[in-house]
């Protein structure tokens, strides 16, 4: 008897959740999830901060890939076009042959029990998401082909700038694109974006061959 | 056994050398013939019956089964169970995927150590394997034919399902990627391996209904933590621990998004 009661008392609180139980409002979510994200890894203080989001990666998380507004767009423009620095040397096309090596190595910083990757250089990723040279077929195409782009273009000095600050910033020109801020962030030196640079447009480049 | 796992081995390694055809599949990736070829005799069947061995095996300190272990459908009950996770379980007051459960039975019932388990949880390359990644896979084997079906109605489970979707979206990191960089599109690929569209229903399907799976490149069954592990390595962010409410939140994100899926597992990746 006592048993079926409190089998019915069960039963009853069970519907009462049920009922009551439904999607979390987004600062909740938001709440929840970052809590996760703090407590999932097993890192050293320095290596934790890679889990840290500035306020552009902030803004480029959208659920749902959701519009940005234009006022967020325009901050993410701002913080971009801000965030982008030159080469000591002022020499924003480098050595295309050194880019060459750089654009097929997909390596670096990549951490694996608490190590990073023990390397000198970080490759610049380009050959995981971009076709390059004509021919070449191992290539990514989760972004635009890149086949031709100095023949396209030309190298003159305002195409190297863009270039330049392309890569170091895509952000400066779309807006949380998925292609990642590899000069800002410090995934490449400056002097390894002017390579990527004399790599898209020397007509020496394979990739304008 | 081990016999028969080297002879796979040595198989799959000869076909990744030697099967490069001229023209290639339309997935671009010139492995796929391949592959499709070993998925009809997938060796991951191997791991079904250790999996099945560990489970009625007396085991651990206490010397009991996993019998007593309830995966959402009452002990031992394991017909349908794998469809259903991850889910709430009020003996923990959490919501647990398959691998977090194992955990909790291994422990609790079986009174294994848990930072032992987890030392061992994902295996290595070419190895036989680790008992939980056995173990994952027998069970979901018990669903194989059932459609995934991952209901929410606790109030943990909204949440985590969100969190998930949360997570899936966030962007960090040097390289900036979020899950969505690489899985938001169709037909895309990172250099020549397919990258599976998990915003569309078909993407998450694939991804609820095939894991655990057998690693064509590792030679030995994986599971869905380890494809979380091996995504946020890439991805350049920190060690993720194994059975963290983050993954937990991501594979609740996706295998509901992937519900009605009929799951076949093992699954055969690369």
């Amino acid at each position: 008897m006592k048993n079926s009661f409190l089998r019915f008392l069960f039963a009853a609180a069970g519907l009462l959740v049920a009922g009551c139980a439904t999607y979390p409002d987004e600062a909740t979510t938001r709440q929840i999830a970052e809590k996760m994200v703090f407590e999932a890894f097993s890192a050293s203080p320095a290596h934790l901060k890679r889990l840290e989001q500035d306020r552009s990666q902030q803004i480029c998380s959208k659920v749902g890939n959701a519009n940005l507004s234009t006022e967020e767009a325009a901050e993410v423009v701002k913080l971009a076009r801000d965030s982008i620095k030159y080469p000591a040397s002022g020499q924003i096309v480098g050595d295309w042959k050194t880019g060459d090596i750089l654009a097929h190595d997909g390596a670096g910083d990549r951490i694996r029990d608490g190590k990073t990757e023990n390397r000198k250089v970080n490759g610049a990723l380009c050959q995981n998401c971009h076709g390059l040279a004509p021919g070449e077929i191992n290539v990514g195409n989760v972004g635009p082909a890149l086949t031709g782009y100095g023949k396209q273009r030309g190298n003159s000095e305002a195409i190297a700038k863009y270039t330049y600050d392309k890569i170091y910033n895509a952000w400066a020109f779309f807006p949380c694109s998925n292609m990642p801020r590899l000069g800002a962030t410090g995934h490449l030196t400056q002097e390894q974006v002017a390579h990527m640079v004399a790599y898209l447009i020397d007509p020496q480049s394979p990739i304008n061959k | 056994m081990n016999t028969r796992l080297g002879i796979w081995a040595a198989a799959m390694a000869a076909l990744q050398l030697a099967v490069i055809p001229p023209v290639f599949a339309q997935s671009g990736d010139p492995l796929a013939v391949g592959r499709k070829m070993l998925i009809e005799d997938n060796p991951g069947e191997l791991w079904i019956d250790q999996g099945q061995s560990l489970f009625y095996e007396k085991r651990g300190p206490k010397k009991v089964s996993l019998e007593q272990c309830d995966f959402g459908m009452g002990p031992g009950k394991l017909e349908g169970a794998a469809a259903r996770l991850p889910r709430y379980f009020a003996d923990t007051d959490r919501v647990e995927d398959l691998e977090t459960r194992l955990l909790t039975c291994m422990t609790r019932l079986q009174g294994f150590d848990r930072n032992e388990l987890l030392k061992t949880a994902i295996s290595a390359p070419a190895s036989k394997g680790s008992d939980i990644e056995a173990l994952a896979l027998f069970i979901t084997s018990r669903s194989n034919g059932m459609k995934v079906n991952v209901s929410l109605n606790h109030q943990k489970e909204y949440e985590m399902y969100k969190a998930g979707e949360y997570l899936f979206y966030r962007r960090s990191g040097q390289t900036d990627f979020g899950c969505v960089q690489c899985h938001g599109e169709q037909g895309k690929r990172i250099r020549l391996q397919d990258l599976v569209h998990m915003t569309s229903k078909a993407g998450a399907q694939e991804v609820s209904s095939t894991w655990p799976a057998y690693r064509g490149s590792h030679y030995v069954v994986r599971t869905m933590q380890w494809r979380l592990n091996d995504c946020v390595w890439q991805m350049r962010l920190p060690d993720l621990k194994y059975a963290t409410e983050y993954s937990i939140a991501l594979t609740t994100f996706l295998n509901r998004q992937g519900n009605d899926a009929v799951i076949q597992v093992p699954g055969f990746k690369r």
